[in-house]
């Protein structure tokens, strides 16, 4: 009658416990960041899995079982700081199977960790990090990797679990038969303490090593039974390392992701922002045009975490803070030059300055004629004093000489060094589809191709063009794209105001036509000065945002900010929207959780099993020998008497007393 | 290999109520055993839910406000022994059996609420703890209490003719063995003892008032003379 009430309550008790419980199940879930996954003319590249569900294994257990370890059911975690890049590169070039890969960073390497100095030693070691994560990151873009790879930072949880496998991973080897087990450090090794046949009395206390031996396997007594006590003292050797082999906890790592689809449309989002010159009345003709080009997006091994502060991040400030400066000069008619400003901040930058390309196809014929010369800023944020110009005309073209030198006198005054540096532009090859077939071929073959290109060569011969760089050879196809080393950590913000500085005095002066005059336009302390808090803001905010072109949409938060940052500093804002590329195919699925578990093998599941199935027929035995004993004792005695009892047992001697 | 786990410490925690009432002629009383645990699960069920709402306050509060709460709990647990041993009438089971039934039965339903849940939900994770090892071996402990406990309230309430000497022992064993659930929160909570070693002293004590009782017991078979 009043069940129904009690049952209905601890159902609905036991269903907020199963849901409250659910929550909790991991003991660690890491954020992890998966490999990039394309393919690059029908070539499928990258890593091509994203789920992953294997034990954890380090590197020892590969150097511990040597050849013949089967490491297709396990994943490796490999600290780049330890990393052993021979064996990366034969692991990969060889295409050995894995079950999964989980590279550990540094957290000097994350996005959100600000580096707070440190010695000279500490940088020395962040640059051999950095270089072994360049060589790494060049490994697995270029290669096809049919396993789920991913990046994550050291931390405490990570650091303990590594160090557990480790230890696992040591005394893993399987026993032979002579020794009985790996001996672990510390603890003597059981074939060591073997004595000899007569000695028993010594073979107690050596023999009992661990708990685990003596409370399962090896039975200790004082009093040596010959043979029986030998045969158990054996046993308890081999199973003692044996057994805590097997007891011994391993973990699981887990990453629940789905099947990695393709982006659908992959977009290309060119943002271009006009400043208009001051036209002189009654002067029909078109005023010349000066463009300055930044590439803002990139590409690395980890879409989720290619921030890249400096390819091209540094660009993409340099250019905001010139748009900047110049907005405050145009907007006084007075001293608005006679010059046509035009920012643009083109995307597809890593696959051969696609945005730029379809920008300049798709730009009006007239305004492309108007371009006097185009500046690309392109890598300007590193500490060295020393940049380059890289034009594809001729240095003796007048008006390259015209352009390096206003940079150079500039720089004289600044206390950097330009030097110009003249690529031809290779004409063999013009169409970008035959440029992309000769990739795809190289990379079938396994070589990986040297196509230089920067992007004022899309401007090719028709508009003056150069591309002010740090660095003073183009870098390859998919390098120093903004990769997994290059973040706020390695950039240095004084050298982007420089840089700013530079570009802009020089476009002032040619503008205004002071070349040769000693004058000071953007002066420190002025109202047109270099704002290094702007700089560092947008630094910062480009530092934390990954700018892979095809996981950007066209409302995403950062083509916003820099549409709405452009719109503030130029008078007409253009956003053009085009599809990247059919060369590259992209997947979604850049990062996930990493839940680490901590799990028991089966032989231990086996082992607890025998022993409560032996707990419980001891249990049984002895409650039927005791209950069953006691209550025909106990109902005896309360049906019968004591007296009565007594007698049973007097009952004979009685009869003998009665009998005598 | 989670559901295994699961299996293992189900065995664990619920075995032994399964031997026990195999291996001791309980056989006979199977419907009134059926009755005996509907009732301990309401008053189980009524102490879990106050305890459940008193768990906020516990942590806001001074400790000894929860010695308090908990005093409650055990008066609770002594009225429903005393109604299970006094009221239910059974067909043909011994005053003897009768404290082994209900004993039983309470342990029953105690390691059934407060230990299911959290076994179902939390062995079969892929995660491997101790924890759900050493709740079956508390569930056992705690059986053995049970047990005791409901021998020592046979003994007080419907064994008439005890011994004079033994009676304060009886009322003191009773009394310990029925905070025995305060006592080990407050070594959980008060002393910070961690779980293995509060479940170690759950099963010493446990053998410990079981053999006192049963030595008790056993004292009292003997009429006084």
């Amino acid at each position: 009658m009043f069940v129904e009430p009690v049952y209905s309550s601890l159902i609905t008790l036991l269903i907020i416990v199963v849901a409250c419980a659910e929550l909790c199940d991991a003991v660690t879930v890491v954020d992890v960041y998966r490999l990039v996954q394309y393919d690059l003319g029908g070539v499928p590249l990258g890593s091509r899995l994203a789920a992953l569900s294997h034990h954890a294994g380090s590197s020892l257990y590969l150097s511990s079982a040597g050849a013949a370890a089967d490491l297709s059911r396990t994943v490796l975690i490999l600290p780049v700081r330890e990393l052993n890049l021979t064996f990366i590169r034969d692991y990969i070039g060889q295409r050995k199977p894995l079950g999964g890969l989980l590279l550990l960073l540094p957290p000097v390497f994350s996005p959100q960790h600000s580096d707070s100095g440190g010695g000279a030693d500490q940088d020395s070691a962040k640059d051999l990090v950095k270089e072994v994560l360049i060589e790494v990151e060049r490994l697995l873009i270029h290669a096809n990797i049919p396993y789920p790879v991913y990046f994550g930072f050291e931390d405490e949880a990570v650091h303990a679990m590594l160090g557990d496998v480790k230890k696992n991973d040591i005394t893993g080897q399987p026993a032979t038969a002579t020794t009985g087990g790996q001996s672990e450090p510390g603890h003597p090794s059981p074939s060591d303490q073997r004595p000899p046949l007569g000695n028993f009395n010594n073979y107690a206390s050596k023999v009992q090593q661990s708990p685990l031996d003596s409370l399962l396997c090896v039975r200790l007594s004082d009093e040596p039974i010959a043979f029986g006590y030998q045969r158990w003292a054996l046993i308890g050797r081999r199973c003692g390392p044996w057994l805590r082999r097997r007891a011994a906890k391993s973990y699981k790592l887990v990453v629940a992701a789905p099947e990695p689809r393709k982006v659908a449309s992959p977009a290309i989002i060119n943002i271009q922002g006009w400043l208009p010159g001051l036209k002189a009345d009654g002067d029909s003709n078109q005023l010349p045009t000066i463009a300055i080009v930044a590439s803002y997006d990139t590409f690395g091994a980890a879409p989720a975490l290619s921030v890249g502060s400096d390819s091209n991040g540094s660009g993409v400030v340099a250019l905001l803070e010139i748009a900047r400066l110049f907005s405050i000069l145009y907007s006084n008619p007075k001293t608005r030059g006679r010059y046509n400003l035009l920012f643009v901040l083109t995307s597809g930058g890593p696959y051969n300055y696609n945005g730029t390309h379809k920008w300049l196809r798709s730009m009006d014929q007239r305004l492309r004629e108007t371009i006097d010369y185009a500046i690309c800023l392109n890598s300007i944020g590193s500490s060295s004093n020393e940049l380059w110009l890289h034009v594809s005309k001729p240095p003796e073209n007048a008006y390259i000489k015209q352009i390096f030198e206003g940079f150079s006198t500039v720089s004289e005054e600044l206390g950097l060094k330009v030097g110009l540096k003249h690529k031809k532009i290779n004409i063999s090859n013009p169409r970008e589809s035959q440029m992309l077939s000769f990739i795809c071929l190289a990379l079938r073959t396994g070589y990986v191709p040297i196509c230089m290109v920067w992007e004022h060569e899309q401007f090719s011969l028709r508009v003056t063009a150069a591309t002010l760089s740090e660095l003073s050879v183009a870098p390859d196809f998919l390098e120093s794209t903004g990769g997994l080393s290059d973040n706020r950590n390695f950039i240095n913000e004084a050298s982007i105001s420089r840089s700013v500085k530079l570009v802009a005095e020089s476009l002032a002066r040619h503008i205004y036509g002071q070349q040769g005059k000693s004058i000071d336009i953007f002066a420190d302390h002025s109202s047109l000065s270099i704002n290094p808090s702007y700089i560092r803001s947008w630094v910062e905010f480009l530092s934390t945002t990954p700018r892979v072109a095809p996981f950007l949409s066209k409302n995403d938060p950062l083509i916003v900010a820099l549409k709405k940052e452009l719109a503030d500093h130029t008078v007409e804002v253009n956003v053009q929207q085009e599809l990247l590329d059919g060369m590259f195919t992209f997947y979604d699925s850049t990062s996930g959780r990493l839940h680490i578990y901590q799990v028991a093998s089966v032989t231990f599941d086996l082992i607890l099993l025998l022993v409560l199935a032996s707990y419980l027929i001891v249990l049984f035995s002895f409650l039927v020998i005791l209950t069953r004993v006691i209550s025909m004792l106990a109902d005896y005695v309360f049906e019968q008497g004591l007296d009565d009892l007594i007698s049973l047992f007097r009952r004979p001697s009685s009869r003998k007393v009665k009998t005598a | 290999m989670t559901m295994f786990h699961f299996l293992n410490c189900a065995i664990l925690t619920f075995g032994p109520h399964a031997v026990y009432y195999s291996a001791t002629p309980l056989s006979i009383i199977l419907t009134s055993f059926l009755q005996q645990i509907r009732l301990v699960c309401l008053a189980t069920f009524l102490k879990v839910s106050e305890s459940d709402s008193f768990d906020p306050y516990q942590v806001l509060f001074v400790q000894s406000l929860s010695g308090i709460v908990e005093s409650f709990d055990w008066v609770r647990r002594c009225c429903g022994l005393y109604f299970a041993l006094t009221q239910l009438t059974h067909r043909n089971i011994s005053q003897n059996h009768k404290f082994q039934a209900v004993g039983l039965g309470w342990a029953f339903a105690d390691s059934v609420l407060h230990r299911l849940a959290p076994l179902w939900v939390g062995a079969r994770g892929l995660e491997f703890t101790w924890d759900f090892v050493l709740q079956g071996l508390e569930a056992n402990a705690n059986l053995v209490l049970c047990l005791s406990l409901a021998a020592l309230g046979s003994l007080i309430w419907l064994r008439k003719n005890k011994p004079k000497t033994l009676i304060p022992i009886i009322y003191a064993c009773a009394g310990i063995v029925a905070t025995m659930p305060s006592i080990t929160s407050y070594l959980k909570r008060g002393l910070g003892w961690h779980f293995p070693k509060v479940v170690g002293f759950e099963l010493f004590t446990s053998l410990v008032m079981a053999f006192i009782s049963w030595q008790l017991f056993t004292a009292c078979q003997r009429p006084s003379n």
